[in-house]
This record gives structure tokens, sequence and C-alpha cells, in this order.
């Protein structure tokens, strides 16, 4: 018989191959924001559009009451959608590393990726920027892959003061990603959609993850906002 | 600002960079981890970035940092890998520092007003006129009385600069804002056991008591404790508890949040100490050796203070308290921390003293995983340096505070008011009283607008902040990244060394502190006939760092100055592991601290020329060095008598209680059923006033409603949205409420760094309707990006002045306010505050001065001193 | 202050829904034209739906590439080494391309007055011009993680409203021709009914699903985009037209015609709330 088919572009346990994963351990997280701001400045990030950005709930009956949070990025999936409805290959999968990439000076800004990410990791950059002139093309995280590939962890593992971000090659048994990863319990975010994401959590509770009844009865505080991008923020 | 002169000066020698002890073993198979950090590169070319190391200071942490140039542009920020205490991270904030820099309605050359004080007019001067002018004000100032030269700092990190440039002048009239910071907490420390704050070994320790500080947001020291406490509850599996009004975001993510009512967590603190001492859980040693007092007087004294009687005042249970003081005294090692939330009340100063009895109660001082003195290093200042001032200056020293050694500098616009000092010349630097003091506008706009009380004020600064746009001149100093300054803070258990050097030439015709107040003097005193001349005696800022470094004994020999521009911090530990994240030796193993530090013993050397007194205090001049305990000379602890003073005999000197004590507000036990307690607080992506123009900060939190519980949401009537007025005895403002469970029904937070009405145009959201770059800053471009609109509402014009008549702190979370649905005439951002009112406050709070009527009557338990008339006058100011 | 502190946006905006609706009625009116080579009563319509077709294809293809963010880089799509045949936009790029381009010589040869090459152009132009809301569907059902888009009816239920719409429309080209209009009284009624047969199941299905689906069902069931969704696309804009059409009156010219508008606002208003439907939830996530 011949092999089981499994997606080309998988790079999950292919020998020879490295394969980046994030973990993030919410028992860690504090909900600094440190990452956030890192990962501006590391890719001059134009304001109303992030590559990392932690929301959190407040759960629980006074005074028996918690704050969860839960940092969120790019899963760098090793079957991502965005990649497969991508008419033009913009976005592309890097095999040695696993890394989700765009060639920004292709991308024709159809949105079909962002449509098909069911993460919201993905963006369009406004034409406004600091000093970057890659403006009004689909961006998101890219694991940091030119500091990476440079023998760096990416900035927002630098920063994270919690220490909850830790990065490395889940294709190497003795990373810290991989014992983690072998040794406790992880979810990923949304496995029912079949994207394989290598950005596993600790400590998640698939109650807060998962969209709510909240959505539906949004806080007025938040929606005055909401309404303010909506309404201020060319996507 | 944080002072620690003492723990520098008597733990100096604590600082041998040497004394790592190994631990745990190194793991030997190892993966090839990615670096956390050291280098970066373009994300566009992959080009290296130029690092050049730093000290943060977004806020007053002073982390270690690396800044990144590329294009003599600094793209990027990252924690120092070399640096002991940051390991490598930054925060939220210091992650956009470079935004001080490139604010694009940031101050580039030296401004005057036109037109009248506060109307927004201003002319473009050259340094040589502003300088001019300055000098005229100040030659004529020091004719009539140097003391009329006021100078008022809030971040100090000059490393004292600001001081020699007043001692100088001659003038004593220097006003910090340790008031309006966390004075109590320093001063219901200090007589203790010396130091004004505690590191707790949070990574080490098993058993947390948290009281009101927020760790994870804010507090000294966010990111190198917030390191350590997630190491301490992940892998040391350590108990955290908070007590704090509402849900911070460190009581959110602790094992119990235990909401207390405003001001009481001193009674909780004695109550815990009366189940620990009732059950006999102390560690009597430890009592017997290095306090004041016995086992004995301690049990006696805490007997009164029942948990039911804690928890009629505070709410908390008394079955909690009992659980958690037995938890407490018996999982070892365990550690306080306080911050702000118990020492910002009236009384805050005992509340301060009654947590810190805990650990000391139980042992956990200066051990592994406990609650250790500060450490910190000192260096030397260039030479000669200026006497000082030869008389003292009535509002820098306040009689009627004789115990508030960090000042009292909220109360001073009401002093000035009733001409306790006169001011001819007034400069303010990084401090916008205008926005961070109780009363803000009401009160310092009052002030500084009135040119009978301030005639010339010169403000020092980068930004149009609040007190920027009353001053008359604005003198444009540089941001952090562009300065040089000396370092040190006590932010983990290895002292250490830093600098500030300029990452970039400073931007516009900038110039930073050292240099700016040189050149006053020098205009001043042109020929040094004045004698002034000979102090400010350097070519530049690196220069003056010279003499700072190259001669500390160590870090000269590593290189000095030099050492230091390399790698921004001495001495360095070891190296960051980036399979662990933590600072290793050469072999792998974690480097750890130094503990028991009282218990050093003194070198022969040290007992020459000593003698032993009979309470075993080892005199040396007329000074203890150190106390003998069972036959040892030991260092012991930076008191006058090298002991920790349970009871502080100097505070019974004014009437006040020596022994620790709870003082309830006198105005929350007769508040009425609808009046509610405000509180304001710090969140974790802001700075006091400094922050709302840095756009990545803005852009997360922009607005701050006023939160409510949702049960009394629900007796108000208020649901998340609405509009609600917010009223207290000297003023209401309108703002929106934010209703949850994350806080105690009788609290209503308001949090601080938004509802700015100068700041520039981020900070008021006036970007449509202003231009960029008014004072010669480019514009960026991004800003067209902004897409909120809500700025937020200030709340401290509302908030009356209160000083705890021991420490001298403003009781910012004392106020008591009515909550109600706003009318149909309130606008979002209405604010309305009375001067007269808030001369009222002050009055009110100064009858609680040990000189006042109704300090008698708090301390009823004191009938037997003699009152305000026994206490001969002290010189203040003692550390 | 709340929840979470991000907001996203939705990335396929309203344009696209109006593309939708073009290109729907641009393919049906093709159609049409198409069947006047085999069918007598359709002849008065070869030449006007043709037209209308072709500029409607026209106005479609540029509110694709206006809404594009790199308009100009549309050519990427004709470029062989990047296309992505894994992306039904590519596919549907390639469509609409290959459309014009028979479109163009369907014209040509009509002109000419050549019937066989126009007719084999016509069948040709067909298929094509059905591969358009199949492709608009699988536009849409490929994203697994979209509720409402994400099911195999999406390619179906587009080639029914695009007959819908187009019938309506070539009800206004077709005149007074009673045949004719008797013919796409029928086409509409069918398709009509197979519109609202699907959209039931869909609303069935996306109501049974996990939460993020029952919160889109709630979203499409109340409020604006309810009033949108169920009171205009499938009570005004389906249900209505069915019942006037089976009425006696529906069978005359005016009552087509009204049947004809409301159809046409009705899929307008069927395509805007599928198309936002599917996004709302997720920008909460
Ligand atoms: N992000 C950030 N960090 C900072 C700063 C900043 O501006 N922003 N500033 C720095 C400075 S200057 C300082 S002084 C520190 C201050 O750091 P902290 O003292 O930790 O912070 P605050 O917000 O001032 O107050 C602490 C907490 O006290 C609570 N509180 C109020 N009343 C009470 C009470 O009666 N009992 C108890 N238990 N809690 C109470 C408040 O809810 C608040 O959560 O932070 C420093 N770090
Ligand atoms: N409501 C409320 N009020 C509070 C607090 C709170 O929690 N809630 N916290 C209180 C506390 S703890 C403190 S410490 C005080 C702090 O009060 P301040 O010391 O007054 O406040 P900062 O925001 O630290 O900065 C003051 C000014 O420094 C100027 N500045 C910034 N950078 C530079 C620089 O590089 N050079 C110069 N020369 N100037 C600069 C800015 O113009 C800014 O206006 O606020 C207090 N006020
Ligand atoms: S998270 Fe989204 S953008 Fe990232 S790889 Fe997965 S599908 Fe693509
Ligand atoms: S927006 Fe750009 S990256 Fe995304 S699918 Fe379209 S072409 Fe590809
Ligand atoms: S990995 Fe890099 S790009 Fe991705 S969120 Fe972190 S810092 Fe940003
Ligand atoms: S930096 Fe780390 S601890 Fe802070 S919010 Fe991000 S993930 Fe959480
Ligand atoms: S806490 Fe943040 S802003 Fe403050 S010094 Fe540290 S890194 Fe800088
Ligand atoms: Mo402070």
């Amino acid at each position: 018989m011949s092999e089981l088919r499994t997606s080309s572009i998988e790079t999950r346990g292919k020998p020879g191959l490295k394969r980046y994963a994030m973990v993030i351990d919410l028992r860690r997280c504090i909900g600094c924001d440190a990452c956030m701001t890192a990962c501006k400045a590391e890719f001059d990030v134009p304001l109303g559009v992030f590559r990392t950005w932690v929301p959190y709930k407040v759960v629980g009956v006074y005074p028996t009451v918690r704050k969860h949070f839960m940092p969120r990025l790019c899963n760098h999936c090793d079957d991502p959608p965005c990649v497969r409805s991508c008419p033009v290959g913009a976005t592309y999968k890097v095999e040695d590393g696993g890394f989700v990439l765009q060639h920004y000076d292709r991308c024709i800004g159809c949105k079909a990726c962002m449509a098909s990410c069911p993460y919201n990791a993905r963006f369009m950059l406004p034409k406004s920027r600091t000093y970057t002139d890659i403006t009004h093309v689909v961006d998101k995280c890219t694991f940091c892959h030119h500091r990476v590939t440079q023998g760096l962890a990416p900035a927002c593992v630098v920063t994270c003061i919690g220490r909850a971000r830790i990065f490395g090659d889940i294709n190497d048994p003795s990373s810290e990603v991989s014992k983690l990863v072998s040794t406790l319990p992880t979810q990923v975010l949304r496995p029912e959609e079949g994207t394989k994401p290598h950005v596993f959590y600790i400590g998640v509770d698939r109650n807060l993850s998962e969209p709510s009844r909240a959505i539906y009865n949004p806080l007025d505080v938040l929606e005055e906002d909401r309404r303010a991008f909506n309404k201020n923020h060319k996507g | 600002m944080l002072n620690f002169k003492i723990t520098r000066r008597a733990f100096l020698q604590a600082s041998a960079a040497t004394t790592a002890a190994a631990a745990a073993s190194p793991k030997l198979l190892r993966a090839m981890e990615t670096e956390l950090g050291g280098k970066d590169f373009n994300p566009v070319g992959y080009s290296e970035r130029k690092a050049i190391p730093i000290t943060c200071h977004v806020c007053n942490i002073q982390d270690g940092a690396l800044a990144y140039v590329e294009n003599g542009r600094i793209v990027k920020l990252e924690g120092n890998p070399e640096h002991v205490s940051t390991r490598g991270r930054l925060c939220a904030k210091g992650n956009s520092g470079m935004w001080y820099s490139y604010d694009p309605d940031r101050i580039l050359y030296p401004l005057k007003r036109v037109g009248a004080r506060g109307e927004g007019k201003w002319k473009r001067i050259t340094w040589d006129e502003a300088l001019t002018e300055i000098a005229q004000k100040l030659d004529a100032a020091l004719k009539q009385d140097p003391n009329s030269i006021m100078l008022k700092y809030g971040r100090n990190r000059s490393g004292g600069v600001v001081d020699r440039f007043m001692n100088t002048l001659g003038s004593a009239t220097v006003m910090n804002h340790t008031s309006v910071c966390e004075s109590s907490k320093k001063v219901g420390m200090e007589p203790t056991w010396g130091p004004d704050i505690e590191t707790p070994d949070f990574a080490n320790a098993k058993y947390i008591l948290n009281f009101g500080s927020n760790i994870m947001e804010a507090a000294y020291f966010h990111n190198p404790y917030s390191q350590r406490l997630a190491d301490g509850m992940a892998d040391n599996k350590a108990k955290l508890v908070t007590f704090d009004v509402r849900l911070s975001n460190t009581a959110g993510r602790s094992d119990e949040w235990i909401p207390v009512f405003p001001g009481t967590d001193g009674a909780v603190a004695l109550a815990l100490g009366h189940v620990i001492l009732r059950d006999d859980l102390q560690d009597s040693d430890f009592i017997e050796t290095w306090t004041n007092v016995t086992v004995a007087e301690l049990k006696e004294h805490y007997q009164q203070f029942t948990p039911e009687w804690a928890e009629k005042l505070s709410g908390v249970p008394a079955a909690t308290i009992e659980r958690i003081a037995r938890e407490f005294a018996t999982t070892k090692p365990a550690t306080t921390y306080t911050y702000r939330g118990p020492a910002k009340h009236l009384y805050g100063s005992y509340n301060e003293k009654a947590t810190m009895m805990l650990p000391i109660m139980t042992g956990n001082i200066e051990v592994r995983g406990g609650y250790c003195m500060p450490r910190g290093m000192g260096w030397p200042q260039p030479q000669p340096e200026p006497p000082k001032p030869a008389k003292p200056s009535w509002i820098a020293d306040h009689p009627d505070y004789p115990l508030a050694h960090h000042k009292v500098s909220h109360l001073t616009p009401f002093w000035i008011a009733e001409g306790k000092q006169k001011i001819n010349v007034y400069f303010s630097y990084q401090d916008n009283a205008v926005y961070t003091n109780p009363g803000s506008d009401a009160v310092w706009g009052k002030l500084y607008r009135d040119e009978k009380l301030i005639p010339f004020y010169v403000c020092m600064t980068p930004f149009m902040g609040e007190e920027a746009t009353l001053a008359d001149i604005i003198l444009p100093d540089c941001p952090y990244l562009e300065r040089w300054e000396p370092e040190s803070m006590p932010n983990s258990l290895w002292p250490w060394l830093g600098i500030r050097q300029p990452v970039i030439k400073s931007l516009g015709e900038s110039r930073e502190n050292r240099i700016m107040m040189r050149d006053i003097i020098h205009k001043l005193d042109p020929d040094g006939k004045r004698g002034m001349k000979k102090y400010w005696d350097f070519k530049d800022g690196e220069d003056y760092m010279r003499h700072h470094f190259d001669n500390v004994p160590g870090l000269k020999e590593a290189g000095g100055l030099n050492f230091l521009k390399k790698h921004g911090v001495w001495p360095i530990y070891g190296k960051l592991d980036p399979a662990t994240g933590k600072i290793v030796d050469k072999t792998g193993r974690e480097i750890q601290p130094e503990y028991g530090l009282h218990k050093k013993e003194l070198s022969a050397a040290d007992m020459t020329g000593a003698v032993v007194e009979k309470n075993g205090a080892i005199m040396k001049n007329g000074k203890a060095v150190g106390v003998q305990r069972k036959g040892k000379n030991y260092a012991g602890f930076p008191t006058h008598d090298r002991i920790i003073n349970v009871r502080v005999d100097e505070w019974a000197e004014y009437g006040f209680n020596p022994m620790p004590t709870f003082k309830q507000i006198p105005w929350h036990r007769t508040m009425r059923d609808d009046e509610m307690i405000l509180t304001t607080y710090k969140i974790n992506v802001h700075k006091q006033s400094r922050t709302s123009a840095v756009k990545w900060l803005a852009e997360i939190m922009h607005s701050n409603p006023v939160w409510l519980n949702t049960e009394t949401g629900k007796k108000l009537g208020i649901k998340t949205g609405d509009l609600v007025r917010v009223e207290s005895a000297v003023g209401y403002l309108v703002t929106k409420a934010y209703v949850f469970e994350g806080i105690h029904p009788k609290v209503a937070a308001i949090s601080t760094a938004f509802g700015h009405w100068a700041y520039g145009r981020l900070a008021q959201l006036k970007l449509k309707t202003e231009k960029g770059g008014a004072w010669g800053a480019q514009d960026d471009p991004d800003l067209n990006n902004v897409w909120w609109e809500d700025k937020g509402v200030h709340p401290n014009q509302i908030i009356p002045v209160v000083a705890d008549p021991i420490g001298g702190s403003q009781g910012w979370y004392d106020t008591v306010v009515k909550v109600t649905k706003a009318g149909p005439n309130d606008k979002y951002g209405d604010v309305k505050a009375s001067w007269e009112k808030h001369v009222e406050a002050f009055k009110e709070t100064m009858r609680y001065a040990y000189t006042g009527d109704l300090h008698r009557k708090m301390h009823p338990e004191m009938a037997s001193w003699g009152g305000p008339g026994s206490v001969k006058h002290k010189e203040g100011g003692g550390h | 202050m709340g929840d979470f502190n991000i907001f996203h946006h939705m990335p396929w905006s309203s344009t696209y829904s109006i593309y939708f609706f073009v290109i729907g009625i641009s393919s049906a009116l093709f159609f049409f034209s198409m069947l006047s080579w085999f069918r007598q009563e359709f002849e008065p319509l070869r030449k006007s739906a043709f037209y209308v077709s072709f500029a409607l294809m026209v106005v479609g293809g540029l509110l694709l590439i206006v809404d594009l963010s790199q308009p100009l880089r549309f050519l990427n799509m004709l470029n062989p080494s990047y296309l992505n045949f894994t992306s039904p936009l590519a596919w549907g790029g390639m469509n609409l391309l290959s459309f014009g381009a028979v479109s163009a010589a369907y014209y040509w040869m009509m002109r000419k007055n050549d019937e066989t090459d126009s007719r084999r152009l016509a069948v040709l132009g067909s298929i094509l011009a059905l591969g358009l809301p199949v492709y608009t569907g699988f536009d849409l059902t490929v994203h697994q993680n979209r509720p409402v888009w994400n099911t195999p009816l999406m390619p179906i239920l587009f080639v029914a409203m695009s007959l819908l719409s187009g019938a309506a429309v070539a009800s206004f080209l077709a005149g007074t021709h009673e045949k004719l209009l008797a013919m796409l009284r029928r086409f509409m009624l069918w398709s009509a009914g197979a519109v609202g047969v699907m959209l039931v199941s869909l609303l069935g299905t996306t109501a049974y699903g996990g939460v993020g689906q029952e919160l889109t069902f709630m979203f499409m069931t109340t409020g604006t985009l309810g009033t949108i969704f169920i009171g205009v696309g499938m009570l005004l804009g389906t249900a209505a037209p069915i019942a006037l059409l089976l009425a006696p009156f529906g069978k005359q010219q005016q009552g087509m015609m009204i049947a004809a508008v409301l159809i046409l606002v009705g899929g307008m208003a069927l395509r805007y709330s599928i198309l936002v439907g599917g996004q709302i939830v997720q920008t909460y996530f």
C-alpha cells in the first residue's frame, strides 16, 4: 500500500527540518502587554493593527474574581488555510522552520487570506507608517523570521516579562518547547479548524478562548471604542 | 522619588560582586535554543542594528536596556541581557520609550511666553536670551533671599546635579514629589529597620502577602519583580495573596484576591499578627535577638487586635484572617510586599508599619525567599562640591511635619499662598504637579497662574505638559535617550551601577539637565567671582560621568566609564541562559544573591576604636556601626542602634503611638450609605502624566471609566457606559461607568494617566485641529491612523489634599464621593473644583498634624504625652 | 476596558457583495442570451441581455479590482509563476477573464452574424458564466472557519440567486413578449423556490452549529442584519415574490415587474447579509 497522504506542506516531524513553535504558558502571563509594544517597535507596526495582542477576560463573582489573559498571534499553522487561499502565492510557507510569511511585493490585497484565517492573525497595512514603506498590503506576525534565522528569539519572546512565551524548534526533542508540549497538557486555538497551529497554550480555558454570549451583548464601554475604530480606521 | 541613600551608604560593601553561590546543577542535554536578545536585525533587509546600552527611564524603575539604532534613528528598545535585574526584558512602556524622543509635539528650542500666562502663545528665543533672562531674575532673587529661588522636581535621576544646582545658588527651597508618591511607606519603614523599601525575594518565596501593591502593572519594581513573581508562582509554586480594593492585574492573577475596605490594611495586618502571636507561631529567637521589643511585650501589645475587630473595620472575614495568618506563619520562606495601597491614607505610616511587622515577627527578614533589605550602590560626586545652604527653607522643612523626612510637597501651594515662603524664581524639573497632584489645576494651576505668588516660572521639560503651559520660559531638556546619567536601583537582590548615555545626538537645541544647569550658573557667574562657577567645571555630560565612575573601586579596574559605555551596567554577574531566562554563572548554574546582610560580621579593622555598649550597640565616633549579639559583632540594621525598632521612640515624642497600631480614618467612620471611597491607580501601559503622548501606549489604553461594583451599579441604577457624576467635597467630574465584579462595592476607582488638557495633540486628541511639529519636532505620519475618540477624564481636581501627620503623604485613597447618574446638562469630561474648597481641605488636614487640634483626640492611648510644647524643634530632613 | 481591547475589521467589505450581485446577473443574462439560440421565445433577449451582461461584467470586474488594496497588481493574477491553483480566487480570476474574452468574441461573431460560431461561443460562454456564481460560492465555502459560508450549498445557492436576479432583470428587457415573460416567470418561481429552500436549510444548520454558528444565527436573525436578511432578503425578496407570482396578478406584466423589483432588492440584501453574516462573530475573537 502506498503511504497515507498528508498535506505536502506540513513540516512537523519531518527529519532534517526545523519546525519552530511557541508555547504560551498562561500561568505565567501577567498581561503586561510588553509583547505588544515590542512587536510594534520591531516592525514599525502602524496604529490600528497588531501582529500580537493580549485580550483578557474577567471571570467570577465578587469577591472571587480572576483575570485571564490570552496572548494571541499568528499560529504559523502547519496546514495554513491562508496559504491555500492566496491567489498569487503572496503568502507562503517556509519549509525549514515552518514560518508562514508574506511576499509584500506580490500581494494584491484581495484579503482572501484574511477571510480564511480563523484567528484574525492578518491585517491590512494602512497607507501611513512611520518609516517603513511597505503599505497597503496584508501583513501578519512573521515569527520574527529575520531574528530567528539569525539565532535570536522573537522580539515578543525576548521581552516577555512573565516568561510566558517560550520559543524553539519543536522538531528537536530536547528543546524547551518540545519538553513543554510533551510533558504538559497544552491546547491550540480552534483545533476543529484543522489548521495545526504551532502556538501552544498551557492552561487555556476553552470556555474563555471561544467566542461566547458576551459577543452578542458587548460591553457598552468597549462598543464605543469599537464604533470609533470601525469609523476611523480603514482596514 | 525613591531615595536610597541610607542603603547605599550602609551596604556599599555588600555589593562585592562576586559572592554568588551555586544551587541547582546545570542541565546536560541542551537544545540549540534561540538567544534571548542582545542583538537585533532589520526585518526588511535583515541587516544588524547597532546596540547601545542605556537605562530605561520611561518610568522610574530604571531597568537596564539596549537601544538599537538604524540610520541614525532609535528604532527598537530591549532589556539589557547582561543586566541582572532586567534579564533582558522591558515592559510595554519601556519598549515604547523612543517616542519620548520622537514625540512630534516635543519642544526643541527655548520658548518664551508672549501674552498672559497659560494663554498658549509662545515665542522662540535663543538659549542665550533664555539664560540671560533667567540669570537676571536669579541675580535679583539672590539679593533678596536665596531661599526665594525654588526648585520642584518630580523624577530626578540626575545623580546629584539638581542638588548641586540649588546648593550652588544657596537655596534650601527644594521640593520633590515624594509626598504624592509613596512617602508614608518610607516613613513607616525607615525608623523601624533603616531602609525605605524592602526587596522581597519572590522567586524563592513560598508564600507572598501583597498589601496594595500592583506589582504586575506598576509598583517598585514592576518589570524585575513581575519576572521573579512569575518564577516563584510557576516554578516554586508560591502562593500569592493580594489585598486590594479593586481587581488590579496583580489581584486578578493572584491565588487569592481579598478585597479590603480602603485604608484598613493596617487593621488586617495587626489581626494577622494577633493570630500568629496568640498561636505562638512567631520566630521568638529573631524577635529577641534583632528587635527592641520582647516576645512578651509584643504578645501583650497585639492582644487588642483581634480578627473580629479587624473584620468590622476591613470587611475581611475573621476566618480568612485566621487562615491566612496560619498559612503565612507556617509556610517558609514567606514575605510581604506593599506599595501605595496601605500607605496613601491619612495614617498610612501606621499601616505600613503594621504590615512590615509580619515578616519581622516570623523571622523572614534577610532570608532566601523572604523580606530582604534593598541593595544599592553609590558613586562619588565631582569635586569640589558646593556647601549646603546656610538657612533652612520653611516649606522644605515644614515644622508641622517633623517626622515627614521626605517633605510634604503637596501642601506647598497653600503654604506659598499663606506667605510662609516668598518665591521669586520657580523652577520645575520633571514635575507636572498641575496634573499629578491632588487638586491639580484647581490648586497648582491656580498657584502657577498667580504672578504675585510665582513671579517668574522656568519649566525645564521636553514636553508641553500641563505645568509647562503655565511657564514664563521653557528650557528644552532632553528625554532619557539623549542624556548622561548615573544609575543604581535596588530592583533586585544584586546591587548594580548603571548609566544612561545619549543614544543619538540630542535633537534640535535641546540640552541635557547638567548642561542646562551649568549654563545657567555660568551665565550667572561668568568670571567665577561669585564662587559658583567652580562647581560646574566640566566639559560635557561624559566628562561629568568620568568623575562619577572612573574611580569606583572594582569598576575602576574593569575600565570605569568605558566599561559602562559598553555594557551599560556593572557588575555583570553572569550570562542570560536562553533555556531558563535566568542569569547563570560560567558553569550554567543560576547565580545566587547574598542573604543575611545584618549578620555580616564586622572586621577587626571595623572594630578598632569601637566600644560596645550595654545593649550591644557597637559605637564608633558617636555612631552605631554594628551590634553585638551572642558574642559576635554584626553589621545589624542601618538604624540608629543597629537593630529593628518595633517601638519607634521618636514617634512618641510627637504624641504618635510608637508601637504598631491602626487608626481608622474618621470621615470613613461617619460615611453615609450613599457615599463611597474614590480610589485612583496606575495601569500597566501608562506612566502618570508622561505616556499619553506615546502612541502605542495610548492605543492600548486611552480612557478611564470609573469602576463600580455590579451590586453598587444595581443600587444606583447605573450600567456600563452610562454617564455618571462623581462628586467629592471639593468638586465633581462627569465620566462613564464600567460596572463589573472586580471592585469593592464601596469603592469607585478612576485610573490616572488620562484626560489631559495639555501634553500635545495625541494626549488631547487634537490631531485633526492642530499641526504637529509646532516646536521644531518631526511629525509622525502614523498619527494619521489614530482611530480612538476618547481621551478619558482626570480625577485629581476632585481629590482633596490629605496629609499623613507622620509620613506627610497624600491620602490619595481617602476621598469620600457620591456617584450618581449624570444630569441632563452634564457632559462627558466636565470637571469642576474650587480653590476655596481645597483650602478648606488643607486646613482640615492640618488639624491632624501633631500641632493640630485633632491629634490628641486621635491618640487617646498617648494621654501622657506633653503636647506640642513639649517637643524641642529639631532640624528636619534627616534622610 | 471591556473583554477585549483590540478590534478586527471584516476582511470583505460590502463592495464584495455588490460584485456578487452584479456578476450573478451578468452571468444569468449571458445564459438567457445563449438560450435564444435554442429556444425561440428567448430571441428578444439575445442582444439586449448580452449587452447588459457585458456591461455588468465590466462593472463587476472593475469593482473587484478597485476593491483590491493594490489594484494595479491585479496583473499578478495573470502571472503564471505566481498562480496558486488551490485558491478559488485564482480560478475565479481566470474564469472571469476568459468569460470576458469569450463575451467579446461572442459580440464580434454576432456583429459578423456568424451564427454557428456565435452559437458555439454562446454555449462556451454559458459554461464560463455558470462558473461565476459557482466560484463566488466556492470563494466563501472554502473558508472552513466561517459560519454560513462554509457549506457545500453555497455554490448552488449562488447559481440559484444568479438565475433569480438575472431573470428579474431579464423581465425588464423582455418587453411585452408574453411567452418570454411566462418563461421568465417560471425561472423566477423555480429559482426563488430553490433559494428559499436552501436558505431555510442554511439557517437550520447554522442555528444548530457550535457557539460561533449559533451566535451568527442570532446576528443574522435579529437586529439590523436580521431585518436585512430575514425581512428584506427572505420575506420581501424571496417569499413575497413567490406569492405574488403565484397569484393571478403575478401573471400580468405589471405584477411581474413588481415581483422582479422585489427580487432584485432581495437578491442584493441576501448577498450582503450572507457576506457580512459570516464575518461578524470572528471580529470579536
Ligand atoms: N505602569 C506603571 N508603573 C509604575 C508607575 C506608573 O505610573 N505606571 N509609577 C511608578 C511609581 S511613581 C510608583 S509610586 C509605583 C506605584 O505602584 P503601586 O503602589 O503598586 O500602584 P498604585 O496604582 O499607585 O496603587 C496600588 C494599588 O493600591 C490600591 N489601593 C487603593 N487603596 C487601597 C487600600 O486601602 N488598600 C489596599 N490594599 N490597596 C489599595 C489600588 O487599587 C492600586 O491597585 O509604580 C511605579 N511603576
Ligand atoms: N490620580 C493619581 N495621581 C497620581 C498618582 C496616581 O496613582 N493617581 N500617582 C502619584 C505618584 S506615585 C507620583 S510619583 C506622581 C508623579 O508625578 P510627576 O512627577 O509630576 O509626574 P510624571 O508623570 O512622572 O512626570 C512629570 C513631568 O516630567 C516631564 N518630563 C517627562 N520626561 C522628561 C524629561 O526627560 N526631562 C524633563 N525635564 N522633564 C520630563 C513631563 O513634562 C511631565 O509633565 O503622580 C502622582 N499622581
Ligand atoms: S494563524 Fe492564520 S495567518 Fe497564521 S498561519 Fe494560521 S491561518 Fe495563516
Ligand atoms: S491579500 Fe495578499 S496575501 Fe492575502 S490572499 Fe490576497 S494576495 Fe494573497
Ligand atoms: S513572533 Fe515576532 S512578529 Fe510575531 S508577534 Fe512576536 S514579535 Fe511580533
Ligand atoms: S509580555 Fe508575556 S507576560 Fe506580558 S502580556 Fe505578553 S505574554 Fe503576557
Ligand atoms: S518598568 Fe518599564 S518603563 Fe519602567 S523602567 Fe522598567 S522597562 Fe522602563
Ligand atoms: Mo510614585
